[in-house]
């Protein structure tokens, strides 16, 4: 009880420094928002579906799905190495180990805010995406896209965890991170449709950690019937997010890197 | 239990550097005991292996009665720490960040007492980016006693503290001691040690060089010294010859070490009254802390 109780407390102190931050709404909301309307413009016109897997799937609900998918992986695995880091090398992480917090809420704080900030970013895409080019979802829908986001935010933020030894400095965490997302998001369907990829890239990205749950959610989105759920994405990104987790728990450090 | 820290033979290595070399000492629970030493004298790592950061590679340490590294929940509940140097998010204000550490302890005090102790009640709602650094050093304090600590550790807490600052801060620590808590404090103000401290370790490259009651310190750098400006019209040699004073000249000053404080002073008197000299610059000086250290890590020339 006294964990959670604590984890919810962490969460809603990380939530306070998000609304007070301009670069985390800009990079967190403004951005995969401008990044929805800009490709719709320029695509939506020309073509009306893209195949993705093996379906066609409308144009709005591509890009409402992919970018959706890349703003949560942005928010979710940059969020955590640059909190990470920086908590880290300003000696906040020290600072808490010596006080009798469970070592656990400082993580589950994280991924608890970062799970509230990725469903904020979904409505406001879900509602840009309704009021401005008309896509409706089934009630189905709803149901898979959180399981999706619960899949995404696990696996994600287990990746950002492996990583935080790599990184030393919190300024390197904030460029590592948005990079490696914007390169996986070029092979993963995000912002080019997959079939303008060569065939060997297109296997190797259903191998990371993003192309299947954007492929995922874009079929839940476009999808007239059934539930929207397939077992690939929980696959492919479960692996990531348990070997992630089990790096972390070895590499992890309280203490300050830079000497 | 009487003592709140136990430190028997502790000795610490970083390659072939050892950075604490066979220390021993206790604290006394309700005291304040300082850890006195220049920077790398080992005075941080010392603290940090007693309050669970860095392992002994030999000997025993006992801290209210636990080896830190074994130290719980429960234990960390009973400890207040103040590290050399830990920032905060600037984006919170100062009530928000004191209050979150609140949640962590078992018996916090209350958010608003604890500012008024540290004299940050005006700060209350301002943002850590917006203070100065030793107003964010006083939110340190704040997080270090917010959990009503039985033993409080200070690491160098009044480094970039105004005069003023440091006062005020020396006040609340009383405090604290007078409501019964311990407290290891490091530092290398010699004179925030001597108006503090019930006790002083002084560290020196590793070692505890001296060690006891500031006044038992201060007895170990000898006595009382006179001095006063040289002028032309006095023989110093003669001086030192009737008085049975050896004095010293040092560019323009002239001093001794007084043996016998009361008659020294008054032999040296009667005779510069009766030669018709005047003293300038007169002085009696009591040894202080600086005087000690200087002394028992041999930097004195």
């Amino acid at each position: 009880m006294r964990f959670i109780r604590l984890s919810l407390r962490q969460a809603e102190y990380n939530l306070v420094a998000y609304t007070r931050s301009a670069r985390t709404v800009i990079f967190g909301v403004l951005m995969p928002v401008g990044f929805l309307a800009l490709f719709n413009s320029v695509f939506g016109g020309k073509f009306k579906t893209i195949p993705v897997d093996g379906h066609n799937i409308s144009t709005i609900a591509f890009y409402t799905g992919g970018l959706t998918t890349y703003g949560v992986m942005l928010g979710t695995f940059t969020g955590i190495l640059v909190a990470i880091v920086g908590a880290r090398e300003a000696g906040w992480l020290k600072r808490f180990r010596g006080t009798p917090m469970p070592s656990g809420v400082f993580l589950a704080g994280e991924i608890l805010y970062l799970f509230v900030t990725s469903l904020g970013l979904i409505i406001v895409m879900l509602a840009v995406s309704h009021f401005g080019y008309h896509l409706s979802l089934r009630a189905d829908a709803y149901l898979a896209i959180f399981c999706y986001t619960v899949l995404g935010v696990f696996a994600f933020s287990a990746m950002g965890l492996a990583l935080t030894r790599l990184i030393t400095t919190s300024e390197m965490a904030g460029s590592v991170g948005p990079f490696a997302v914007v390169i996986l998001s070029f092979i993963s369907g995000v912002f080019l449709a997959p079939n303008l990829l060569p065939q060997w890239l297109l296997t190797f990205s259903s191998y990371l950690p993003l192309q299947p749950i954007v492929s995922g959610m874009q079929h839940a989105i476009a999808l007239s019937s059934g539930s929207g759920l397939v077992l690939r994405p929980f696959i492919v990104l479960g692996i990531w997010g348990v070997v992630s987790f089990v790096i972390a728990q070895f590499n992890f450090t309280w203490e300050p890197q830079r000497q | 239990m009487a003592n709140v820290i136990e430190v028997e033979g502790l000795t610490k290595r970083f390659g072939s550097l050892v950075a604490v070399n066979d220390v021993s000492f206790t604290v006394e629970r309700g005291e304040i005991f300082g850890l006195l030493g220049k920077n790398g004298a080992g005075k941080t790592t010392t603290v940090e292996i007693l309050e669970g950061y860095q392992s002994p590679d030999e000997g025993r340490v006992q801290v209210l009665g636990v080896d830190p590294k074994k130290g719980g929940g429960a234990w960390k509940d009973r400890v207040g720490l103040v590290l050399q140097d830990s920032d905060f998010d600037p984006s919170h204000t100062v009530t928000e960040t004191v209050k979150l550490f609140a949640g962590f302890f078992s018996h916090p005090k209350s958010v608003a007492e604890t500012l008024e102790l540290v004299g940050l009640s005006d700060k209350a709602n301002v943002r850590i980016g917006r203070l100065s650094g030793g107003q964010r050093r006083r939110v340190d304090v704040a997080l270090g006693i917010i959990g009503s600590p039985e033993l409080l550790f200070l690491d160098e807490p009044t480094t970039g503290f105004d005069p003023s600052a440091r006062r005020e801060f020396w006040t609340m620590l009383e405090g604290l001691r007078t409501a019964g808590t311990s407290i290891l404090l490091t530092t290398h103000y010699m004179e925030e040690a001597q108006h503090l401290c019930d006790r002083i370790a002084i560290l020196a490259a590793g070692r505890i060089v001296a060690e006891g009651t500031s006044t038992s310190l201060i007895a170990l750098a000898g006595t009382t010294t006179v001095r006063f400006d040289a002028v032309g019209a006095l023989d110093v040699e003669a001086l030192s010859r009737e008085t049975g004073i050896a004095f010293r000249v040092e560019g323009d000053v002239v001093s001794a070490t007084l043996e016998h404080v009361q008659s020294d002073l008054l032999r040296l008197l009667q005779h510069v009254e009766r030669a018709g000299h005047e003293l300038d610059g007169l002085e009696v000086v009591r040894p202080t802390l600086d005087d000690v250290f200087l002394d028992v890590t041999g930097e004195r020339t």
